[in-house]
């Protein structure tokens, strides 16, 4: 493995069973949430995961997170194989990969104080169990998190802050265990545009304060514009284009990030600008389409994609897309 | 997005938080002195007696059944003994046994309910079903059988209480934890690396407590019942006198015959006296740690304030809104300037777009356009016409007929607002027999398919619930829902936020196509500027309850005056210049109850100076009357 590589990801796959075997059939109709995904994440890297919901972006993180067993693939952090590991084994493990979630009015324990909050992961570890040091890095992790003075807030409850301080208070409970990776999952869809920034802002800082790798998982690329090293578009489990983030937005090659790209709103009424709606919404995953999995939404599809599914070929050093109509 | 709590408040503990709702809550507070009063009487019992009860020695056959006296102010009982003295140690033993055996049964129904709700799978489904054969056993038969079967004493007595009525406690507890189970916070916690035992302790327990607390409450009075039934029927423990004990005693020994009422009456009263305040408690308990119970949508709000007619700009607008404010009343405070002084008109086809920060007071305007304000909203300035109609001043049938025939709203979050257990072609049909009572109903099934169809649903869906469709196809039957009545104008409340950016432009692109189709006039309401700029002929952006900015959509993207509009553009990822740092606005929008003096957005403004942290700027009219700024700054330049 290279050396800088701090995440790598290998062929991973989690089915799920949808439903229960029937009397007749031993057969269970199987969901491909994740169906073969290959990534590296290289230390203090921002790589954003884009795609539309029911792609498998968040089974994807929560495989990354331990939370859930792939049922094939291979996992390696700063390598050491992580793929199957114990409650015990996975706990030390915790502390290097931290999860920032989609909603901050939910992922809050509305009966406890920001300071428990933020301490919690410390006590769960039993790490620095002296009061002392506890304080101390329960205020620096939330000052980092833009929390200032830490003194306002140690005492209040989730319902007293907005969505903005709430979602730092997620940031600074994961920064609190200094985490080498965060996985931001939809952290700032359900905040008010004006604060949306503040979020992505904050994240692009901990990468150069503190050196932490993000993945950085949503539904929109207009919002992972200029922070994101890379950017890799999911469509029904898998990577289709993958590269730096000035070869997707500015040369995508596949159809979908094309149609994705296009739909972005553009905040200037005289940029008006035709846009590639794909109709219908991701297939079901129990039933994969034949060959390539977007033909039956793609506007530029020919009867070849229907039979070949392809694999992700390199366009440039950087870039990389699994389209028939890249093939030369 | 609800409206948020955003200046910081003095942090306060959950037991201050809950005893300033609870203390308001007059039934709840009757029921906590009732209780209160028994336990005093209880404990100080000794003090408060006139006699010592276990003094028998002087009793004579003349002083059986007296009548209340100056001696015996509640008279005296079988056995000649002082009913008061009784009375008083009686709350002793009722309420002893009250509460040790609602303590065991809220133990092991709460543990019961913990571990089935929190693990699930096998261990839940024995501990259900066992907890369901002890449900359907009847309690009284087992509980004499057991008290018979095992000495009668005051510890027996309340184990076996204890011990049967944990079964409702068990499934209340069970069905919460299996709520907050499936909260974020709890997989949060899972991902810091929390074991279960920690996720129980501080996650679950904590959000389950308030439902024991009521739950206990009415154990207690259950168990103190069942100790009265128990000694009446002749199962109580004869050595110790519960208020049961004594009206058994005063029945089986001749009182209703010597008509001794009082050794009958004054028993009766502990239990009901207690059981009362108990079932007050519960209740009020209930109300406070549940909020939700006292509002919902179908208190009317309180009728507009009348004020002068202003004159109308043109005759042609479809929907014109005239200087509109709406207040929040505040019982004992200051009321809650939620809209004040907002003006637009909208023509046919034509797309306005609403758009500022959660809880600027957008919703709040838009339900006021119909007046379907919550009951503390109050229209207290404005007009608002709908083509000849004033819709302030209708009277709410008159109103009825305006609300979806002619005004329809499409609401946010469309699995909520869309009825879980009604196919979605039903809900449509119901839309359409509600407001148009004329409808033919042979035709209703046509009209509900065409519907459909005409918002890209295929008509094989119509028989499908909501959970059956996508959030795209949700979104779309809301849709065709409004225009169930053929309305000429759609309050669209941020019918995108939400879904994915691909749904989205579906989305938007559907409203374009009725709007082109229909003639559709449509209010979008929406925090996302982006969103708007696609398809918009005016913008009206709101701040704090306020107009900051209302003008064609081009001089809102090109050449926007006010401050707070600029702001907002700039916050937005512009993806011709990908490498540039995102800028956003600090701090958050003001209270709508604790407004800044002078203009609402200045302390956030970067280019607010003096005038505008003392005087709120007036509306002022650029180009003609296309373009309204409410800034100090553009006074100058009128």
């Amino acid at each position: 493995m290279s050396q800088e590589n701090i995440l790598e990801v290998r062929g991973l796959k989690k089915y799920f069973e949808a439903g229960r075997p029937s009397l007749f059939s031993r057969n269970v109709p199987q969901v491909h949430a994740v169906d073969g995904v290959n990534l590296d994440l290289r230390k203090s890297e921002v790589i954003a995961l884009v795609g539309e919901s029911g792609c498998g972006k968040s089974t994807l993180s929560l495989l990354l997170m331990g939370l859930e067993d792939p049922t094939e693939g291979r996992i390696t952090f700063e390598g050491r194989d992580i793929t199957h590991l114990t409650d015990t084994q996975r706990k030390g493990l915790r502390r290097k990969i931290q999860m920032v979630f989609q909603d901050p009015y939910e992922s809050l324990n509305p009966t406890q104080t920001i300071e428990e909050i933020v301490a919690e992961p410390l006590y769960v570890h039993k790490l620095d169990v002296s009061k002392n040091i506890v304080d101390e890095k329960v205020k620096k992790a939330m000052e980092d998190a833009g929390l200032k003075p830490a003194e306002v807030y140690l005492k209040r409850h989730p319902h007293e802050l907005s969505g903005g301080q709430r979602q730092r208070v997620v940031i600074a409970s994961a920064l609190v265990l200094e985490p080498e990776i965060i996985l931001a999952d939809e952290p700032v869809s359900m905040l008010d545009v004006s604060i949306r920034a503040e979020i992505i802002n904050l994240l692009a800082e901990l990468r150069i304060t503190r050196q932490i790798a993000v993945i950085f998982i949503t539904h929109d690329l207009g919002s992972v514009g200029f922070f994101a090293d890379r950017v890799a578009v999911m469509y029904l489990g898998r990577i289709v284009e993958i590269g730096t983030m000035l070869d997707v937005l500015e040369k995508p090659q596949h159809p979908y990030t094309k149609a994705l790209l296009s739909v972005i709103p553009v905040p200037n009424p005289r940029l008006r600008h035709e846009r590639i709606i794909l109709q219908g919404e991701t297939p079901n995953p129990i039933n994969l389409p034949t060959g390539c999995r977007f033909h039956p939404r793609c506007p530029v599809a020919i009867p070849a994609c229907k039979a070949s599914d392809p694999a992700l070929m390199q366009i440039s050093k950087t870039q990389q897309a699994a389209c028939i109509l890249l093939v030369k | 997005m609800e409206a948020q709590i955003v200046k910081p408040t003095q942090a306060t503990t959950r037991f201050q938080d809950f005893w300033g709702v609870f203390r308001k809550n007059y039934m709840g507070l009757v029921g906590l002195m009732m209780l209160v009063s028994a336990i005093l009487v209880a404990i100080f019992a000794p003090v408060l007696s006139p006699y010592d009860p276990s003094s028998t020695f002087d009793v004579t056959t003349s002083d059986i059944y007296n009548p209340p006296s100056s001696t015996h102010w509640l008279g005296t009982d079988d056995a000649g003994q002082d009913v008061l003295t009784n009375f008083i140690f009686g709350a002793r033993v009722s309420l002893t046994i009250g509460f040790f055996a609602a303590f065991i049964s809220l133990a092991i129904g709460g543990v019961f309910g913990i571990i089935a709700g929190f693990y699930g799978g096998r261990t839940e489904e024995v501990l259900m079903r066992f907890t369901d054969i002890m449900l359907v056993i009847p309690d009284l038969p087992l509980m004499m059988v057991l008290i018979a079967l095992t000495k009668p004493s005051i510890i027996n007595i309340i184990i076996v209480i204890g011990a049967l009525y944990w079964t409702t406690t068990a499934r209340v507890v069970r069905s919460q934890t299996l709520a907050v189970k499936s909260r974020k916070f709890v997989l949060r916690a899972r991902a810091i690396g929390a074991g279960k035992g920690h996720i129980i302790r501080h996650h679950i327990l904590p959000l389950v407590l308030p439902i024991l607390v009521v739950q206990a409450v009415l154990v207690v009075s259950s168990a103190v019942l069942a100790e009265s039934t128990l000694s009446f029927l002749g199962l109580g423990d004869p050595t110790a006198l519960s208020w049961g004990q004594m009206l058994n005693y005063a029945f089986g020994r001749g009182a209703m015959s010597t008509g001794a009422w009082w050794a009958l009456v004054v028993p009766g009263f502990g239990i009901v006296w207690v059981v009362l305040g108990l079932t007050l408690l519960g209740q009020g308990l209930e109300q406070v740690l549940n909020p939700r119970l006292d509002t919902h949508h179908l208190m009317p709000s309180r009728p507009p304030v009348k004020s002068e007619a202003a004159k109308r700009s043109d005759e042609e607008t479809l929907l014109e809104v005239k200087n509109l404010s709406i207040n929040y009343v505040n019982d004992g405070h200051a009321p809650a300037r939620a809209v004040e002084n907002i003006s637009f008109t909208l023509k046919k086809g034509e797309l306005i777009g609403l758009v500022g920060e959660s809880g600027c007071g957008k919703t709040t305007l838009m339900l006021g356009l119909l007046r379907l304000l919550p009951s503390a909203g109050q229209i207290v300035n404005g007009q608002v016409y709908f083509k000849d109609q004033e819709l302030t001043a209708l009277s709410e049938t008159e109103l009825n007929k305006v609300r979806w025939r002619g005004v329809s709203i499409v609401f946010q979050g469309a699995m909520n607002a869309l009825n879980p257990v009604r196919t979605v072609g039903d809900q449509i049909a119901e839309a359409i027999i509600q407001h148009l009572p004329d409808f033919d109903s042979k035709n209703i099934p046509g009209r509900v398919t065409d519907l459909l169809e005409l918002v890209g649903i295929a008509a094989e869906h119509k028989d499908q619930y909501p959970h059956q469709y996508s959030g795209g196809m949700r979104q779309r039957a809301m849709i065709a829902m409004a225009l169930a009545c053929n309305p000429e104008v759609v309050i669209a409340d941020e019918p995108t936020t939400a879904l994915d950016v691909m749904i989205q432009a579906q989305i938007l692109e559907l409203l374009d196509e009725l709007r082109k189709k229909l003639g559709l006039a449509i209010v979008f309401v929406t925090h996302d500027l982006g969103v708007v700029a696609e398809m918009c002929d005016k913008v009206l952006v709101m701040y704090g309850g306020v107009t900051a900015e209302y003008a064609e959509v081009d001089t809102i993207y090109n050449m926007p005056r006010h401050p707070y509009t600029q702001e907002l553009l700039k916050a937005f990822p512009d993806l011709t210049k990908p490498k540039k740092k995102l800028s956003s606005i600090p701090g958050y929008p003001p209270r709508l109850d604790a407004l800044p003096s002078g203009c609402r957005f200045a302390p956030r403004c970067p280019a607010a100076f003096d005038r505008c942290r003392t005087e709120q700027p007036a509306l002022h009219e650029l180009a003609g009357d296309t373009h309204i700024v409410s800034c100090h700054l553009v006074e100058a330049s009128k």
